[in-house]
């Protein structure tokens, strides 16, 4: 054999040994994924009560902004049929996730998800593409780009637009990004979610959900039509005034907390803010 | 350990009925009163069958004021629905109807949450929970 053919075959061996290295690196996300809702399954199903705020780092802002909400904003024709944001998508509904290979070069272009409920659906770009200018259009499931970590999918989303963080009226303003993490083992995927957001969260704010897969699943389609509701004047937009919101002391007289943990902030996300509760709670009448 | 037992009992049950916990997308405990219940009587006059909730709208007589009020009892997602039989002809305008129902907390929108619904002209009755 000659030099020339033992170069050549060696950089062939090589690029067809690279590429396929690059191809079976990554774990598989692609599936039907059942969501079993045992984590925070009170907020996640019935959910929060209006002034509910403990465990989430909040801004003062965003707390003014949450003590004004009325659920009855839900009623009101243009927001019936109004998706999860990304961010809060996670906590919803069963999910599908599949994606996109360049046919020639078996390279990943793209991830998307789908979730059933309102067909909220994302594309996580895998190409090198750059996000786009500060000025595009913020949509709800904002703009994603992706890589691999060893096994995990890292997601960058950007471009989101102003949604929130809880059920109750805590916000989230378009200023804000997140990072996802999507952790398969075996058949169960954990997918974190962090958002950081300049407005309303002093500290980032990170969650999990766990889904489970599904091999028979199916997802049929979730048509949502806008209607009256609710008989209401023309042009009302539910909302409480600043102090006159009579249901915010509910959810500590409730569980038995003070109210300046249901408050909430980031100080009481940690654990050693059990501490701090303790000196908070009324003590327990001594007997004679 | 009878204890721990039945405390592992609850917890399990607990789970297995959250876990079949409703999937609204509003906060069913910021929306309504879900630990009190009203009763109400009157004509059937819209049934929205439909995603993300059907409603029942309901018109009854304010029994102080005489006046006509116009409930709006939420109900399960049309597919949620009709996965228990209900279509979107078993009700129809005219229907003379008894709904129980959990109160919205914003007096002005007339608003429950439908516990259950009769219809005493045939005996046809819906009762649980919905998503």
């Amino acid at each position: 054999m000659n030099w020339s053919r033992l170069v050549k075959r060696s950089v062939f061996t090589l690029l067809v040994t690279g590429a396929s290295s690059s191809m079976v690196a990554q774990i598989d996300l692609s599936g039907y994924w059942h969501s079993p809702m045992q984590e925070d399954a009170l907020e996640r199903g019935g959910g929060p009560l209006s002034g509910e705020y403990i465990g989430i780092p909040l801004t003062d802002a965003a707390r003014m902004r949450a003590d004004s909400w009325s659920a009855s904003l839900l009623t009101v024709p243009e927001r019936q049929c109004i998706p999860h944001p990304a961010d809060y998508g996670p906590s919803f509904s069963n999910l599908q996730i599949w994606k996109d290979m360049d046919p020639a070069t078996r390279q990943e272009i793209a991830w998307h998800t789908h979730m059933s409920w309102m067909e909220a659906e994302r594309t996580i770009w895998m190409d090198g593409r750059p996000h786009p200018p500060a000025y595009a259009a913020h949509t709800w499931q904002g703009f994603s780009t992706a890589k691999w970590e060893k096994n995990i999918l890292t997601v960058t989303t950007t471009h989101l637009k102003a949604g929130w963080i809880r059920r109750n009226g805590v916000p989230r303003s378009d200023r804000a990004t997140m990072t996802e993490h999507f952790i398969r083992n075996g058949d169960v995927l954990t997918w974190v979610t962090i958002v950081y957001d300049p407005e309303y969260l002093t500290e980032p704010m990170i969650r999990s959900r766990d889904f489970t897969l599904n091999p028979y699943g199916q997802m049929g389609a979730y048509p949502c039509e806008s209607v009256e509701e609710v008989d209401r004047p023309e042009g009302v937009v539910p909302h409480y005034l600043p102090g006159k919101n009579p249901f915010l002391t509910e959810f500590a007289t409730k569980n038995g907390l003070p109210q300046e943990a249901a408050r909430g902030g980031a100080e009481t996300m940690y654990p050693e803010y059990q501490k701090k509760l303790r000196t908070l709670m009324p003590k327990p009448a001594t007997k004679p | 350990m009878k204890r721990r037992l039945l405390i592992l009992t609850w917890l399990a049950t607990a789970t297995v009925a959250f876990g079949v916990r409703g999937y609204a997308h509003h906060s069913f405990a910021a929306t309504y009163f879900e630990d009190k219940r009203v009763t109400i009587e009157g004509e059937l006059v819209q049934f929205l069958y439909r995603n993300p909730h059907s409603f029942v709208h309901v018109e009854t007589k304010d029994p102080k004021s005489g006046e006509t009020v116009r409930w709006a009892v939420e109900w399960g997602a049309g597919g949620q629905l009709g996965r228990q039989g209900v279509t979107r002809e078993t009700l129809k305008p005219g229907d003379h109807v008894i709904v129980v129902g959990n109160p919205g907390r914003n007096d002005d929108d007339h608003r429950l949450r439908m516990v259950n619904i009769t219809r005493p002209a045939d005996g046809w009755k819906w009762g649980g929970q919905f998503e």
